[in-house]
């Protein structure tokens, strides 16, 4: 039965989500940073995900190596990339901010955290739906264990 | 000694375990750019197990095709979270059910064998 190997789907969910989650996060953190280590605004960062085998379990791997068959690997999902978005960045008239140009610009980021807050709110369901997946299978698993009682 | 019909529920119980499995994945990837909607093929694997109840085919893979009936988003991705929760909770009930049907079957044997001292 495939049935931990499931769960392993559902955990690759939870953490591709997670990552989308704090790479979010950290975006709305800086939508005002005006300095960065690279010098300049800070970039919003996306996360960008691809399906990818996820880890199965021993039995799974032993399995397949002795009948050699279902080479259809499971697929769960991880983080392919991080993307830096290059918008042009929100000049703001301030001659008093240490980071203003010499007409007294200074550059603030120029992505609309909002959007950001959008993402947070479907990548926060997207993480609850892969949740119930690993509950649903947990009591697949129990009830199939007490069976034998 | 637990007759043909316990072999179909065990089948049906490995179909709905590899179908949980397709469930599983679409809902992780239900934010994969590109990524489309997969079932698997129920029916047709419960036909043949049910046309053959003696082949050994309990553990055999049943096949998975792509959807292709729902709307794509911008992104190439067709996963439609209410649907696949929905699959998630039918065959978490559906298993169940089997399972409790089993569970008769094994309790029926198991009295014989109690009844018997």
């Amino acid at each position: 039965m495939g049935l931990y190997d499931t769960l392993g789907v559902g955990a690759s969910g939870l953490a591709a989500q997670r990552a989308r989650v704090e790479a979010l996060t950290e975006n709305i953190a800086n939508s005002e940073t005006t300095r960065t280590p690279q010098g300049g605004p800070y970039q919003r960062r996306r996360v960008v995900f691809e399906s990818a085998p996820a880890a199965q379990s021993f039995g799974a791997v032993l399995s397949r190596a002795r009948s050699r068959i279902d080479g259809r690997a499971l697929e769960g999902v991880r983080v392919a990339r991080l993307e830096f978005e290059t918008a042009a960045p929100e000049m703001r008239f301030e001659p008093d901010h240490p980071d203003a140009d010499k007409a007294g610009y200074v550059a603030y980021p120029g992505f609309n955290p909002i959007e950001d807050m959008v993402d947070l709110t479907a990548s926060v369901r997207s993480y609850q739906a892969n949740l119930a997946v690993i509950d649903a299978v947990r009591q697949m698993i129990n009830a199939t264990i007490d069976v034998t009682r | 000694m637990l007759g043909p019909q316990t072999h179909l529920v065990t089948r049906y119980l490995d179909l709905l375990s590899q179908s949980q499995r397709v469930t599983a994945t679409n809902i992780a990837n239900a934010d994969t750019p590109g990524y489309r909607t997969r079932q698997l093929e129920f029916g047709a694997a419960l036909r043949a197990a049910l046309d053959n109840p003696a082949a050994k085919s309990a553990t055999e893979q049943a096949s998975v095709r792509e959807l292709g009936t729902l709307p794509v988003k911008n992104d190439g991705n067709d996963v439609v979270l209410e649907r696949e929760l929905q699959q998630l909770s039918e065959t978490g009930i559906r298993f169940s059910h089997a399972l409790l049907m089993l569970k008769g079957g094994l309790k029926a044997v198991r009295d014989a064998i109690h009844e018997g001292r």
